[in-house]
């Protein structure tokens, strides 16, 4: 792992980017930025855990209309709505863990996952009173200890900050005799019970964490975009999320990071050419599926060696 | 031996439906024992087996593993208390290398917490001594060559023996084969008794094997349990077994 250290100068040679970015490419930024944790939480569970749970979309949404919420309703700062935020994404994974619990695995669990997501999204539709209905809901402006966050520039500051204590917390869990009880779970479940790892609550745990950093994510599209509808967490959305962690590389942290940024990118590319933006899209997930099946990281893991996460699977 | 059983196995019961699995089956190991479970197909030993290792819940009797039952406790707690198996057909992590198998073995010896690892502490001295204790077992086993090969792409034999160093990782007083020969060739197999020989006989685990391979048993097993139709049709050591009308018969085949 050596060579790791030099990861942390990524972050600082982000900080000056925003001098050369517009408006509109820093809010791309932003957006690309919000999809990192969102990848990450979807990628330790489908990844890691190896289980096929859709309902990354129901903790986005969760964390969300929390901040949203919690800004409206009751006047928080938005600064003061992550925590709750990530504790309801947390919360609804750990729900969505439920039936994995009760031993519903693969197509099943699929569907059952993903029928949560799509309660998740009828609940925002319905409960007009808090979420404003499908029409949505305006998310005041954020402040950070009295400042304001109105600007992209300077959300992009905070987001970043954010980003990186999710992505150093995460690849501590992911490097501990945590992240190996995943893989082991993902690998043989009976077999792992068998070396004396819980694993009932080790699916939880992953869901639950998870949850939370995806949760963490949408209270960071709450402030970005400014305004929650409901469409923003249906099954189109999930598509985009999924295919984060399919072109990014599954298992990987660096996966989620990697696909976070293209996913959010190649649409800008070819905004100039409707339509083309979604072909482009399309053309690049089956190009990595079928070249690259662990996903663009394991381009980077074969460039340099500090690249290659411990427990990176080729 | 005259202290008490390290595992002790009193009218174990199991049915799936209307089928009796095991029935009202009774035995005691004691430490340093190697003790062999046989019988035809379907007669109920990997049934047993998996009652004994918490994979499967009896339905009636106790099994006692020094002095505490553990009928009903899952194969996670079974595992923690010291009774640690392999499985008949791999039961390794494919996609993680030998050395990561056995550090998921010596799970419950990492020293690292969840809220820590959230907090900021670092679980790499933990880690790196967890590391450093799963080179040593591989070397001890003399497979330390193959600890950073993944273990799917390892040959039978070697496959069998990461199995055996992740179950022994936590230095468990006892120790369940499932079939552990099965696609091993001669001077595999030939490793394989000398392992679990010295397992018994030197380090003084009790070791509870299910084989086929019925010239291993009896090179290796002190006491030959045959069970037939879910019952336990003899309790011997391997010579007397050898000679067994009921076990002929079991073999053979009766009305």
């Amino acid at each position: 792992m050596k060579g790791r250290r030099a990861f942390w100068l990524l972050p600082l040679a982000l900080l000056p980017v925003p001098l050369l970015l517009n408006p509109y490419q820093q809010y791309v930024l932003n957006t690309a930025l919000l999809y990192v944790p969102v990848g990450i939480g979807f990628n330790l569970v489908v990844g890691n855990l190896g289980l096929l749970a859709f309902s990354n979309v129901a903790y986005f949404g969760l964390g969300a209309y929390t901040s949203g919420v919690l800004m409206v309703q009751i006047g928080l700062p938005w600064w003061l709505t992550v925590i709750p935020a990530a504790l309801m994404g947390g919360a609804g994974g750990a729900i969505a863990s439920i039936p994995a619990l009760r031993g519903v695995r693969l197509f099943y669990l699929a569907i059952m996952t993903l029928a949560f997501g799509e309660l998740m999204r009828w609940t925002y539709i319905r409960w007009e009173s808090l979420t404003g209905g499908s029409m949505g809901m305006a998310v005041p402006t954020a402040t950070l200890f009295g400042w304001a966050l109105d600007t992209d520039r300077r959300r992009f500051y905070v987001f970043l900050a954010l980003v990186v204590l999710i992505v150093a917390i995460t690849d501590r869990l992911l490097r501990s005799r945590f992240g190996r009880a995943f893989l082991a779970i993902k690998d043989n479940e009976i077999a792992a019970a068998a070396m004396g790892i819980p694993t009932d609550r080790y699916i939880v745990l992953a869901f639950a964490w998870g949850g939370a950093v995806v949760g963490v994510g949408g209270a960071m599209l709450a402030i970005s975009v400014g305004h929650l509808t409901p469409v923003s967490f249906d099954l189109t959305e999930l598509i985009r999320q999924f295919a984060i962690i399919m072109v990014g590389g599954l298992a990987s942290l660096a996966g989620a990071i990697v696909g976070a940024v293209i996913i959010t990118a190649a649409p800008q590319v070819f905004i100039s050419f409707p339509g083309f933006d979604e072909l482009v899209f399309g053309l690049l997930i089956v190009l990595v599926i079928l070249f690259l099946p662990r996903g663009l990281a394991s381009l980077l893991a074969r460039l340099h060696p500090a690249f290659v996460e411990r427990y990176y699977r080729d | 031996m005259t202290d008490a059983p390290l595992l002790s196995v009193r009218d174990v019961t199991v049915r799936f439906g209307g089928l009796v699995a095991v029935d009202a089956v009774s035995f005691d190991l004691h430490a340093g024992e190697i003790c062999a479970l046989i019988g035809p197909n379907g007669a109920g030993k990997t049934t047993l087996f998996n009652a004994v290792a918490g994979n499967v819940v009896a339905d009636g009797g106790n099994i006692r593993f020094r002095g505490e039952e553990i009928a009903g406790l899952t194969p996670h707690e079974i595992s923690a208390r010291g009774a640690r198996r392999t499985f008949q057909n791999g039961g390794l992590f494919p996609e993680l290398t030998a050395l990561e198998n056995v550090l998921v073995g010596l799970h419950a010896q990492v020293a690292s917490s969840f809220l820590g690892l959230l907090l900021g502490r670092r679980s790499a001295v933990a880690e790196a001594s967890a590391t450093a204790r799963a080179r040593e077992l591989l070397s001890t086993m003399g497979i330390a060559s193959i600890a950073e090969r993944k273990t799917g792409a390892l040959s039978g034999g070697q496959q069998r023996m990461v199995e055996i160093v992740r179950a022994l990782a936590t230095n468990p007083p006892l120790l369940l084969l499932d079939e552990p020969a099965v696609g091993l060739a001669p001077a595999a197999r030939q490793r394989l008794a000398d392992v679990i020989r010295d397992l018994a006989h030197r380090r003084g685990i009790g070791i509870l094997l299910i084989e086929h391979a019925i010239e291993l048993v009896m090179s290796v097993a002190d006491r030959v349990i045959v069970l037939n139709d879910g019952r336990k049709v003899a309790d011997a050591p391997p010579e007397q077994v050898r000679a067994d009308r009921a076990v002929l018969e079991a073999y053979l085949g009766h009305a």
